[in-house]
């Protein structure tokens, strides 16, 4: 636990840990400035297939309308500041030549790479807590509370969450989004305990998550049933918790699925660390 | 001879034949004069949508209407309601505006009844034509087909109450035959190699509480839910 709390001292002391957390505050203030200005345009564009047939009253772009709509974003900007310290975390101390030093005191190497597993794991919930507290903190007083409207572009397809139900909703739906988020980590973690440079693996876990996501959205038959063997395909398990009905099963299952990637990565990461060759 | 002037009888007395002959927009006029006496009225309304692609709880708000063509719907939660056969119109179909065609005589809850297809003279609201279907005996627009011209088909089926001594819509079931994807605009990749798929559903509206002719303003149209 110490250790845990040494690692993530040095994780917070770096400058580097908190371009993440402005990059998310600068998107979400931008994006809900933008949405604020232009609310008109997004109303019509959105209810476009639906004000053909209906009247629609009431506040549709709620606070957490935009939180929802903001949080389709973390299938590509969130894993990319993930892996900005995730992918760091184990690879900097090679490049800083503090390995050394570090591996040669009484902590043993399985602690070390648990407590920095558990680190990267930290921040991660930690980056996706920011951007849940910032969407809806910023997003209440500007757009006000509502009803949730989820609705498909260009489709008749919506579903409609009463305002009761969103807080548990979203709450869930973050709970969601920070474990599909840490499966990024613990690729970024993997690549790190395999590099002795940070770029490597923040490269290398983006390329891994865009080309998986790509994959897994191509409409042909053949990439179509690979879909089940990409982690990516679970990774939307928070938008499941705006579901009506909530398909728990589902949850459940991608929830192990992503689960059973994490910890196949961190046995991995925990191996490749325990032999690591630091004489050379 | 004697058979070509029996066809003649016949053919002549046929009732497609004394249809054509009749003033099939009498009809019309007959359900506008039935509410010649409904300037305004506010009901409460809840719809049930049973759409598979539409998840959405019961919904309820305060329509208002004022002749002959002002209407709003109000509700302090997000509200949907129904364009076409949502809300009772008396004035909705002038003979004027459109091309009237006979279709046929039919029966309606055991009433006479016929039906009749409008094509509107100008375009309005995307509608390419109705097909009425009304109750001759109590002059009520009993079913309402309506055509749109981006292929969205809509039935709807009213059932009536009396409501201070008139006659107006205490339930109106649609149903919904609709294509899923928008016609126009930029369509995603799996949109455009899908086959054209279509939405059916139905759309229950229950209305109650109908006070009529309670004298609304002008005012009350005023907002961007109403709609003139």
């Amino acid at each position: 636990m110490k250790l845990f709390w040494f690692e993530t001292y040095k994780t917070f002391s770096r400058w580097r840990t908190y371009i993440s957390f402005s990059v998310i505050a600068l998107i979400i203030i931008l994006t809900e400035v933008v949405m604020k200005l232009s609310a008109s345009e997004i109303v019509y564009r959105m209810m476009r297939s639906f004000q053909k047939g209906f009247f629609i009253t009431g506040n549709i772009l709620n606070a957490w309308f935009v939180t929802a709509f903001i949080m389709n974003s973390l299938h590509i900007h969130i894993p990319f500041l993930i892996t900005l310290v995730a992918g760091d975390i184990v690879s900097s101390e090679a490049t800083s030549g503090t390995v050394r030093f570090l591996l040669i005191r009484p902590p043993s190497r399985s602690k070390i790479i648990t407590a920095k597993y558990l680190t990267a794991l930290f921040y991660t919930a930690g980056l996706v807590i920011f951007f849940a507290l910032v969407c809806v903190s910023l997003g209440l007083p500007l757009f006000g509370s509502g009803d949730l409207i989820i609705h498909h572009y260009g489709k008749f397809d919506i579903v409609f969450i009463p305002e009761s139900e969103i807080p548990l909703r979203i709450f869930l739906a973050f709970i969601g989004a920070i474990w599909s988020m840490t499966v990024v980590a613990s690729i970024a973690f993997l690549f790190s305990t395999l590099a002795e440079n940070s770029i490597g693996p923040i490269i290398g876990t983006m390329a891994v998550v865009v080309v998986f996501l790509v994959l897994g959205n191509l409409p042909l038959d053949f990439f179509r049933s690979l879909k089940p063997y990409l982690f990516t395909t679970y990774m939307n398990l928070w938008q499941q918790f705006l579901n009506i009905p909530i398909p728990w099963q589902e949850i459940v299952r991608s929830a192990l699925i992503l689960g059973l990637h994490n910890a196949g990565l961190f046995l991995i990461s925990f191996f490749v660390y325990k032999r690591k060759d630091i004489k050379s | 001879m004697k058979k070509i002037l029996l066809f003649l009888v016949l053919f002549l007395l046929s009732p497609q034949w004394i249809q054509a002959q009749e003033d099939v927009s009498l009809y019309l006029d007959s359900v506008e004069k039935k509410y010649a006496g409904l300037r305004d009225y506010t009901a409460d309304v809840n719809v049930h949508f049973d759409i598979e692609t539409f998840k959405a709880p019961d919904m309820q708000a305060k329509l208002y209407y004022k002749a002959p063509d002002k209407m709003k719907v109000e509700s302090k939660r997000v509200f949907f309601f129904p364009r076409e056969g949502g809300y009772f119109n008396p004035s909705l179909f002038k003979k004027e505006d459109f091309e009237i065609k006979f279709l046929e005589r039919s029966n309606f809850d055991g009433r006479k009844a016929v039906k009749l297809k409008l094509t509107p003279k100008k375009v309005k609201r995307n509608i390419q034509d109705f097909v009425l279907t009304i109750d001759t005996d109590r002059h009520l627009i009993r079913e309402m087909d309506v055509t749109q011209f981006d292929g969205r088909k809509i039935k709807a089926v009213i059932e009536y109450g009396k409501f201070d001594s008139f006659e107006l819509p205490a339930h109106t079931q649609l149903k919904l035959d609709i294509p899923s994807f928008e016609s126009e605009g930029v369509k995603e990749f799996d949109q455009l190699i899908q086959k054209p798929k279509r939405v059916t559903g139905t759309i229950e509206i229950t209305y109650s509480n109908y006070k009529v002719n309670s004298g609304l303003s002008d005012e009350v149209f005023k907002g961007k839910e109403s709609d003139k």
